[in-house]
């Protein structure tokens, strides 16, 4: 061992530290306590929040689909009008031709 | 040693949490404060800062005892909390410990220097370390680890340990080998 790392280590040896350190500290610990609720409270909040974010994203989820679905079913609505009044102007105009023009007014 | 080779871990199916209530607490707080207060000192060459860690590091510790699996395993947990408090204690800018080489003071140039003057030196001189090199060399010659420990503690390679332990060694010698009455490398 060199000399340099002889010395390193009474250097850096342990030190105590200032007296009243662990009084301080469990004095900071039961503070703690008090202020704060026990971890196992926080981790029933935890999994509270995730059942609130897991039933919104359920319920959003849900709800985009059902106006998907009516977006389709209107869209498919509109179609059909279409065609029927399609088929019914082709249908009058037909009759139209085949009764003739003034044909209405006969009779 | 005094932290075995083994860490237990839960991960590796280890044994379920110690039981330990707050007199326990207490007990680990005396049994461990010299240790986690002086790698914290050494870190930041400074007593009022290394306190302020060290006792956040025990409220950590007491926010987690549930967790804790063994005797050995508060001990590396204590370690690497340090660790990770010192460095996050630095970044957050509580504290610039960084200290460019060239800006220490100079001691005065005696070949029968006194150890304690030398010591300081050393002190200072390993606080202006880079984190990383610096938690290097105070776990292998504060703490008295080798280099799988240190590793298994600043979770970096073995290789890396070493690089670190290398090139910090070579600064130290350089600046203090007047002192040491060593050749610089």
């Amino acid at each position: 061992m060199s000399r340099l790392e002889d010395e390193l280590r009474q250097a850096l040896r342990r030190r105590e530290p200032p007296a009243g350190f662990a009084e301080r500290v469990l004095a900071r610990a039961r503070q703690r306590q008090t202020h704060y609720p026990p971890l196992f409270h926080w981790r029933w909040l935890a999994a509270a929040a995730a059942l609130v974010v897991l039933a919104a994203g359920l319920y959003f989820f849900e709800e985009r689909r059902r106006r998907l679905e009516g977006e389709r079913a209107k869209q498919q609505v509109m179609l059909a009008l279409h065609l029927t009044g399609s088929k019914l102007r082709l249908a009058q105009q037909r009759i139209q031709r085949f009764i003739g023009p003034g044909a209405a007014f006969q009779n | 040693m005094t932290v075995p080779q083994a860490i237990p871990s839960r991960k590796s199916g280890a044994p379920a949490a110690m039981a330990i209530d707050e007199a326990d607490f207490e007990a680990l707080v005396h049994e461990h404060q010299a240790m986690v207060f002086s790698l914290a000192y050494h870190f930041f060459h400074n007593e009022a800062v290394a306190e302020e860690v060290a006792q956040e590091v025990f409220l950590k510790l007491y926010e987690n005892l549930h967790r804790l699996e063994s005797p050995a395993h508060v001990a590396f947990w204590l370690r690497r909390t340090t660790c990770h408090r010192s460095i996050d204690w630095l970044r957050r800018g509580s504290m610039r410990r960084e200290v460019q080489l060239e800006r220490l003071p100079e001691i005065p140039e005696s070949p029968q220097a006194a150890d304690p003057l030398l010591q300081e030196r050393l002190r200072r001189l390993v606080a202006s370390l880079p984190e990383k090199p610096r938690l290097v060399v105070l776990l292998r010659y504060g703490q008295d680890m080798d280099a799988g420990e240190i590793g298994r503690v600043l979770k970096m390679p073995v290789r890396t340990v070493w690089s670190h332990l290398y090139r910090a060694l070579a600064v130290l010698r350089e600046k203090a080998s007047r002192y040491l009455g060593e050749e610089a490398v």
